[in-house]
């Protein structure tokens, strides 16, 4: 154990609250799903922070599958925004309000 | 019982991901937030390699630094990168954004000291020492085992989610053919 359990998840908190103020604040919608991949990072360090700890490696195997999610919602993610492109230029969630009521 | 190196490398991978990550999502150049979760994903990976986990390391550089990050900046490069600049980066309600994240890491750190078990060193192992008997943890041949053994099925359904992310990108980016 190079350091205790607690301070990888300390550090996987406070990435993840990175990530969480990336989404709220940015305006531009890349880079709020690139805050969602900062998010689905500090998840992995606490995953594999755990698979160290309990020596499982479970962990690190559920740390494969949240890397295989990210690509598709990467994927998924960047195909709306090229739509949204096509429509509108500018990726700013502010003039997407087409669907408000 | 850890050594120092180890240790000091380990915080000096912390502190620059902490530090990559924030100028990332404070950055107004989207490149630029680009480049530094670049950074934040290489000493991610740093930290993987310390705890033992050589290849979610590897594949950390190659599936997320290597074709994730380069896929969104491809598609970075189709917006309009000025127009943006001279944009205001954050949105009116960003004070309450900060508090929201602060608030995130505040309800994390209490649920940690909440289960905090100071007897066997923070969260109790399930089962104990295990940690002399399995040398192999963290090599590539203890997660394949665990990936096509037990984990057969959910490895499958990845490939499934892949399949299905791959048919709806081209589906959506598409362009659509006058009907």
């Amino acid at each position: 154990m190079i350091v205790p359990v607690g301070v990888v998840l300390a550090l996987s908190a406070v990435l993840f609250g990175i990530g969480v103020f990336g989404f709220l604040a940015r305006r531009n919608l890349i880079l709020m799903l690139i805050s969602v991949e900062v998010m689905l990072n500090a998840v992995n360090l606490s995953l594999v922070g755990f698979s160290h700890h309990l020596a499982d490696p479970r962990g690190q195997v559920l740390a494969l599958f949240v890397i295989a999610v990210a690509a598709a919602e990467a994927g998924v993610g960047l195909g709306l925004v090229i739509a949204l492109y096509r429509n509108r230029p500018g990726a700013r969630v502010a003039d997407l309000t087409q669907l408000k009521w | 019982m850890a050594s120092l190196p180890a240790q000091a490398a380990f915080y000096y991978m912390a502190a620059a991901s902490i530090a990559s990550a924030l100028l990332a999502v404070t950055r107004k150049n989207p490149v630029h937030s680009m480049l530094w979760v670049l950074a934040l994903f290489l000493h991610v990976a740093g930290i993987f390699l310390l705890l033992g986990a050589e290849f979610l390391a590897a594949v950390q550089v190659i599936v997320y630094a290597g074709a994730i990050l380069v896929f969104y900046l491809f598609v970075l490069m189709l917006l309009d990168l000025p127009g943006e600049q001279a944009r205001p980066r954050f949105a009116a309600h960003w004070p309450l954004a900060a508090a929201g994240g602060l608030g995130i890491v505040a309800i994390i750190w209490l649920a940690q000291f909440a289960t905090h078990d100071s007897t066997r060193n923070g969260i109790a192992p399930a089962a104990l020492p295990s940690a002399t008997e399995s040398p192999l943890l963290g090599s590539l041949a203890e997660v394949g085992r665990a990936l096509f053994g037990p984990f057969a099925l959910p490895f499958e359904m990845a490939s499934l989610v892949l399949l299905a992310a791959i048919v709806g990108a081209v589906v959506l980016a598409r362009r659509r053919v006058e009907t």
